[in-house]
């Protein structure tokens, strides 16, 4: 009896527990991050440092809100972004408007993108694309080039130096091989972070949105689906995609990211037709005035 | 660091996506969006000696058909600086990798979409091209070894010409074909950039060898196309700037330290060897002093542009406002002014 045909006898992985999602290789998965249900626990930095043995970075306060965790990096595979918005024009109201200040919490992760600059980059095919869709990098193979750092469009990717190999997000990788969610979204209790199959995904985003227009939510938008923003100059989708509040600069996200692949054949193209006409000038040049 | 209190620039008007407005300088308490490449002077100094090396074999492969004895030394000058820069720019790669008992991983796989991938067969070759015209030089006058080893080096130098122009010029896809805004917003320029400095040091490389060994009649020859290649390269410069500058990079950029060492670079590669080249000739070839000067200041001043390149880009990568003006519509390619409108109002939520 195949796995297919068992699936309906009732739940056989966890993940059909937890996320109503069942893993099978060939599918693609990914986050739907609804950062309006976002409460800034850090569940998600919590869970992801515990299940993946990552250090913390303990980097003091940074005076940006609750976000002391800075940014995304070798060691840190989710982070937690606070904007609070209070006042206007960076000038703070005497009183507390109603419903308090626009507080915009957003838990950002490697956007597992489709095509993926970093893997496109890599030199020794130590990333690559998984069974599940997902972008990861094989810590035996790295050699700590680093060309994957500056490629990502998202400043995810780093380099360790203790290690000297490149991290990201795995999307859990050994979780998912296992039959589990991955461990930041079965940790986040408010359900900000959705794991399952990404077209599941997409249409539960897309009704999300309508209902959050329909509640008066107007500045709602997803970022990272297919022609959106996010997903643009040849990124097709991001599998971790978001549902956001404001701008992507103010979360940190480009608007309108490009594939670095498609910059080859200009550099290159006009870097050898350059070669080819000095070549001709060498030429006329190195025979001028005869022979000696 | 902007500790400004954050804002909307706008209230919430109904159906009205965020994203429709212009983008106004919004960043994430000014933090950088991107990570900055973690390389240093052993790549600008790679780059810098694959291109020397590659167009001093291409240069040599034109010479040689144009005058065989006349440029017999520089075409030997040209043989060395070859074998010399694909394998001190091999261990210059080595060492920057993080991991570098690793290097041998590179080999694993070919990949069309990474220049890093590509670039590593292109220097394999073109190493292996030069090690072969190398030979002949060293094995010259030795009876029939030498005359074979001659015939294999007259075919092998067609073989160091090409992949010579290809590790010259690949280096500016492998920055271009990156997410720093820098090297981005230019691709094309870089390219132009990359073969000019290319040939522009090669020959003042092997001008500087033709001076040295009294053989000024070919030397004076070198320097008019070092020149030539020194004013394109000033020229390409130029533009790139201005390129940069239309595509959103702050021009502000050029007044931090990488971009004081671009300044100097241009100084030394252009201002400097275009004037010594000029009196030298002025003179009638009477003061080769002044060339030799042109030659030195050339070859520094390449090593700086390359150095002033790769840092700009990681400068660029660590300021929002570079990644961030890059990154709107009205820059994706193939995209006139018209259809970024339509962008917005349509596709944009």
């Amino acid at each position: 009896m195949s796995l297919a045909e068992t699936r309906h006898d009732g739940p056989r992985q966890e993940a059909e527990r937890t996320a109503g999602a069942f893993i099978e290789s060939g599918r693609s998965y990914g986050f739907f991050t609804d950062t309006t249900l976002c409460i800034g626990c850090k569940a998600c930095e919590v869970a992801c440092k515990e299940w993946n043995q990552l250090p913390s970075e303990a980097g003091g306060l940074s005076g940006m809100s609750y976000d002391n965790t800075g940014e995304l990096s070798a060691t840190t595979w989710r982070h937690v972004a606070f904007i609070e918005q209070v006042g206007r024009d960076g000038v703070r109201p005497e009183a507390m408007p109603d419903f308090q200040s626009r507080w915009l919490m957003m838990s950002d992760v490697c956007k597992h993108c489709d095509p993926a600059p970093c893997l496109e980059a890599c030199p020794t095919g130590a990333i690559f694309r998984t069974e599940f869709d997902s972008v990861v990098v094989q810590q035996d193979i790295c050699n700590g080039c680093g060309y994957c750092v500056p490629a990502c469009p998202f400043g995810v990717v780093q380099l360790d130096e203790l290690d000297g190999k490149a991290h990201k997000c795995t999307l859990c990788y050994d979780r998912m091989k296992g039959g589990l969610e991955p461990a930041c979204a079965k940790a986040c209790p408010t359900d900000s972070i959705q794991f399952g199959a990404v077209e599941d995904l997409h249409a539960r985003a897309r009704r999300r949105v309508e209902e959050l227009h329909e509640r008066g939510v107007a500045d709602a938008y997803l970022y990272g689906v297919p022609d959106a923003t996010g997903a643009t100059g040849g990124l097709k989708r991001l599998n971790a995609f978001f549902l956001l509040l404001d701008r992507p600069e103010v979360y940190n996200l480009p608007t309108a990211p490009t594939r670095p692949a498609d910059r080859i054949a200009p550099a290159l193209g006009a870097g050898l037709a350059a070669i080819a006409g000095l070549a001709m000038a060498a030429a006329a040049l190195l025979g001028a005035g005869g022979r000696r | 660091m902007n500790l400004q209190v954050p804002s909307r620039t706008q209230p919430p008007a109904h159906g009205d996506g965020p994203t429709r407005r212009p983008y106004a300088g919004e960043s994430y308490y000014g933090r950088p969006p991107l990570k900055p490449s973690p390389w240093d002077w052993t790549v600008s100094g790679y780059i810098y000696l694959a291109g020397l090396a590659g167009a001093a074999q291409g240069i040599a492969a034109i010479a040689q058909r144009i005058d065989r004895r006349a440029y017999a030394g520089a075409v030997r000058s040209a043989r060395f600086l070859g074998t010399l820069g694909s394998a001190v720019g091999s261990i210059l790669l080595i060492v920057d990798l993080r991991t570098p008992q690793r290097w041998y991983n590179m080999l694993r796989i070919l990949r069309p979409t990474s220049p890093m991938s590509f670039g590593t067969y292109v220097l394999g070759a073109f190493g292996i091209f030069s090690s072969v015209t190398a030979l002949a030089e060293l094995t010259r006058g030795r009876g029939r070894m030498g005359r074979a080893a001659e015939a294999a080096a007259d075919a092998a130098q067609v073989g160091a010409a090409v992949t010579g122009a290809g590790a010259a010029t690949y280096t500016a896809s492998l920055l271009a074909s990156t997410s720093t805004p820098y090297w981005a917003a230019a691709p094309r320029h870089l390219g132009v950039l990359f073969a000019a400095s290319s040939v522009a040091t090669a020959a003042a490389a092997l001008s500087l060898g033709e001076r040295l060994g009294g053989r000024h009649a070919t030397a004076r020859r070198l320097d008019g196309l070092a020149a030539l290649a020194s004013a394109a390269l000033v020229a390409t410069s130029l533009a790139a700037d201005r390129r940069r500058r239309a595509k959103g990079i702050p021009a502000d950029l050029d007044a931090s330290n990488p971009g004081r060492i671009k300044q100097a670079g241009l100084a030394l590669a252009g201002a400097v060897p275009l004037g010594a080249y000029a009196l030298s000739r002025m003179n009638g070839g009477r003061s080769p002093g002044l060339s030799v000067l042109g030659s030195l200041s050339l070859l520094a001043g390449g090593y700086l542009l390359r150095h002033a390149t790769l840092k700009l880009g990681m400068e660029s990568a660590e300021r929002p406002e570079a990644w961030f003006r890059f990154a709107q519509p009205e820059n994706l390619p193939g995209r006139g002014q018209q259809a970024i409108e339509g962008w917005r109002q349509e596709r944009l939520p």
